[in-house]
C-alpha cells in the first residue's frame, strides 16, 4: 500500500509540474490552452531524438530545451491569444478555446509523421533506494526533486521579479495593471513562455517514467486542466498540491480497481468536483 | 429572417430530403446519410451555443449514448421500433440527468466538464465488453432498410431545424439570450435561468441521440471511438462556427462545407486529417479576431464622426450665441 502510495506521489509530481504551467496562462490570461499537453508531448519528443545524438539527462536536456520552449511560448502567444484581444472577456475565451484546439490537433497529426505511432519512452536504468524496507526508484524520486525545484523557482520568480510581480498583477486586475504602466502583451506573452516551459519539462520527465504516446496531448492537458480547476487558477501552490492528489487517485484507482478503470474513476472524481465547486452558486 | 435567407434554406433542406430518398444505396447514399447526421449534430449543437454560448466539446456523449441503448435493446431481442422508443427513452433520461448536473456551469467549466463526460462514457463503454462489446465494438443485425433510414434521418433533421428556428423565436430563446448576456441580471427580473438552460441543453441532447441511434441502425456497428468520438463534437463545433450567418443557416451551410472537406481530407490527406480539421478550427477562430479588429476600427471611426460632429456643433452653437449677445 505504501509502495502504490510513494508511487502515485512521484507520478503526481509530474503532473503538478504540467498543471503549474497550465494555470500561469489559465490565471493570467484566462485561456484555456487545449495544446498545453502537446507541448508536453513534444517536449518528449525533442528529448528522444536529442538521445541519438548525445547521451543527454533530463536536467541537462531540460536546461537545454527551455529557450526552444519558450520561444514556442512566444509563438504560441501570437496563435492562440494576441488575434482575440479585441473581443469580450467570454467571446475571447471560447476563440482561443477553439484556436488552441487547432493547434492541439494539427499538433498531434505532426507528431505521429515525424515519430511514428511508437510510444515515446525515454527511460534509463537507475540505482533503486532502501528506505525503511520501502524501496524507492531513484530515477522518480530524483526526477520529483526536480519538478519541486522547477515549481520553487517559478515560484520565486513570480514573488520576486518585476516580471513575476507584473503577472501576479494581471492576474488580479487588467485594467488597474495597465493604469500601473504593466504591458498586458508582453506580460502575458512571458507568462505563456513560462506555461510552455514547464510543459515542455513535465513532457520530459514523463517520458523518463512512463511511455507516451503521440496522440496523448489532449488528455494530459485535461488532466492539467482538472488540477488547475480543483486547485484554483493563478497560484502554484493549489495547482501543485492538486496534481500529487491525482497522480494519488490514479495509483489507488489502479491498486483496487483494473488499470482501465482509472480513467473512468479519475475523471468522475474530477467532474463531480467541477460541478460541486465551479456551480454558479459557488463562484 | 430575410426572403433571400429563407428560400435558400429551404433549398437546401429540400435537396437534403429529396436527395435521401433517391439516393440511399452505394457511396453517394453513405455521403447523403452522413450529412444529415452531421447536419442533426451541427444545429442540436447550434442551440444552446447560439442562445446560451455554451461550446460542448463533449455533444458526442449523446450521439454514443443514443447508439449504445439502441444496439443493446436490439441484442437483447427488441425489434426496431420498439427498441427505437425505449432507447430514445432512455437516451433522453441519460442526458436530462447530465443536463442538470452541468446546468450550473459556465462556458470554459462547462467545455471542460462535457469532454470529461465524454471520456468517461468512451472508458465505460471500452469496459462494460459484456453489454457493449468492449473496444471491439458493437455489431447489430440490419433492422431496418438504408431508404428508410436515410427518411427517418431527414425528417429528424427538420425536426431539429424546427426546433431551433421556434426555440430562438420564442419567449425562452430569449430567456436564453438574457441568461447569456448576464445570469444574475436575468435572475433579478425574473427569469428561471436554470430552467431555461436545462431546456435548452435538453433540446440540443435529444435529437442527438436520436442521429446516433439511426446512424447504428444504418451502420449495424458502433465502437466506443466511433461513438463517442471528439472528432464528431469538433466537426459539429466546426460546422456551427465556420459560416458566420446567423440562426440555422450557418451549422448548415457549415455543414456542407464540413462534410466535402472531411470526404476530401479522408480520401487525399490521409494521416493529416486531424490537422487539416485544426487549420480550419484556427482559421474559424482568426477570423472571428479579425472581425472583432474590424468592429473596433468601426467602433473608432464612428467615435470620431461623433466627436467632428460634435465640435463642429459646438462651434456653430458658439458663434451663434456670440451673435445673439
Amino acid at each position: 500500500m505504501i509502495q502504490v502510495l510513494i508511487s502515485g506521489l512521484f507520478l503526481g509530481g509530474v503532473y503538478a509540474l504540467l498543471a503549474v504551467g497550465l494555470s500561469l496562462a489559465f490565471g493570467i490570461m484566462g485561456v484555456l490552452n487545449l495544446a498545453h499537453g502537446s507541448l508536453a508531448v513534444l517536449g518528449a519528443i525533442l528529448y528522444k531524438k536529442s538521445l541519438v545524438l548525445y547521451p543527454f539527462s533530463p536536467w541537462l536536456f531540460s536546461v537545454l530545451a527551455a529557450p526552444i520552449f519558450m520561444c514556442l511560448g512566444l509563438i504560441l502567444h501570437l496563435t492562440i491569444v494576441a488575434p482575440f484581444r479585441n473581443l469580450s472577456a467570454s467571446a475571447s475565451v471560447v476563440a482561443s478555446l477553439i484556436a488552441s484546439l487547432g493547434v492541439a490537433l494539427i499538433l498531434e497529426d505532426l507528431f505521429v509523421w515525424w515519430q511514428g505511432w511508437e510510444p515515446i519512452s525515454t527511460y534509463f536504468s537507475f540505482p533503486i533506494f532502501n528506505f525503511l524496507g520501502l524501496k524507492i526508484p531513484g530515477l522518480r524520486a530524483v526526477l520529483l526533486g526536480t519538478a519541486a525545484v522547477a515549481i520553487g523557482l517559478s515560484t520565486l520568480f513570480l514573488k520576486k521579479t518585476d516580471r513575476g510581480r507584473s503577472m501576479r498583477a494581471l492576474a488580479q486586475d487588467k485594467e488597474t495593471a495597465s493604469l500601473y504602466g504593466i504591458h498586458p502583451g508582453m506580460t502575458s506573452m512571458s507568462a505563456l513562455g513560462l506555461a510552455a516551459i514547464m510543459a515542455g519539462l513535465a513532457g520530459i520527465f514523463y517520458s523518463a517514467l512512463y511511455p507516451l504516446g503521440p496522440r496523448d496531448g489532449l488528455d494530459l492537458t485535461l488532466k492539467a486542466l482538472f488540477i488547475v480547476v480543483a486547485g484554483g487558477m493563478g497560484n502554484l501552490r493549489g495547482p501543485a498540491v492538486a496534481g500529487l492528489f491525482l497522480g494519488l487517485i490514479e495509483s489507488f484507482a489502479g491498486f483496487f480497481f483494473t488499470y482501465t478503470s482509472t480513467d473512468t474513476v479519475v475523471y468522475s472524481l474530477l467532474v463531480i468536483y467541477l460541478v460541486i465547486k465551479r456551480g454558479r452558486r459557488h463562484q | 429572417m430575410k426572403i433571400g435567407r429563407v428560400s435558400f434554406l429551404t433549398v437546401i433542406l429540400s435537396a437534403l430530403v429529396v436527395s435521401a430518398a433517391y439516393f440511399s444505396e452505394g457511396y453517394l447514399g453513405i455521403f447523403i446519410f452522413s450529412l444529415i447526421i452531421n447536419g442533426i449534430m451541427a444545429v442540436s449543437f447550434d442551440i444552446p451555443g447560439r442562445s446560451l454560448g455554451l461550446i460542448s466539446l463533449g455533444h458526442a456523449t449523446f450521439f454514443g449514448m443514443g447508439a449504445y441503448c439502441f444496439g443493446i435493446s436490439i441484442s437483447q431481442g427488441f425489434t426496431f421500433y420498439p427498441a427505437l422508443i425505449l432507447s430514445a427513452l432512455v437516451s433522453a433520461a441519460g442526458a436530462l440527468v447530465i443536463t442538470l448536473l452541468l446546468a450550473g456551469l459556465n462556458h470554459g467549466y462547462y467545455s471542460l466538464a462535457t469532454l470529461g463526460i465524454l471520456i468517461i462514457f468512451q472508458r465505460i463503454s471500452q469496459t462494460l465488453e459484456s453489454f457493449t462489446g468492449g473496444s471491439a465494438g458493437l455489431y447489430i443485425p440490419e433492422t431496418l432498410s438504408n431508404l428508410h433510414c436515410n427518411l427517418l434521418a431527414a425528417c429528424l433533421l427538420l425536426a431539429t431545424a424546427g426546433c431551433h428556428v421556434l426555440y430562438s423565436r420564442s419567449r425562452w430563446g430569449f430567456y436564453s439570450k438574457e441568461t447569456e448576456a448576464s445570469e444574475e441580471a436575468a435572475e433579478a427580473i425574473g427569469i428561471p435561468t436554470r430552467k431555461v438552460k436545462t431546456l435548452c441543453l435538453m433540446m440540443s441532447a435529444i435529437p442527438a441521440s436520436m442521429a446516433g441511434l439511426l446512424y447504428l441502425a444504418r451502420t449495424s456497428y458502433v465502437s466506443p471511438a466511433s461513438g463517442f468520438s471528439l472528432t464528431l463534437s469538433i466537426t459539429a463545433l466546426l460546422a456551427s462556427r465556420i459560416v458566420p450567418a446567423r440562426g440555422i443557416l450557418g451549422p448548415l451551410t457549415g455543414v456542407l462545407l464540413i462534410t466535402v472537406a472531411e470526404e476530401v481530407i479522408w480520401t487525399k490527406f490521409e494521416g493529416f486529417n486531424h490537422a487539416l480539421f485544426g487549420l480550419i478550427l484556427l482559421g474559424a477562430a482568426w477570423y472571428q479576431g479579425l472581425e472583432s479588429l474590424e468592429a473596433g476600427f468601426n467602433f473608432i471611426k464612428k467615435g470620431f464622426r461623433a466627436r467632428v460632429y460634435f465640435s463642429s456643433d459646438f462651434e456653430k452653437n458658439k458663434e451663434s450665441e456670440i451673435r445673439r449677445r
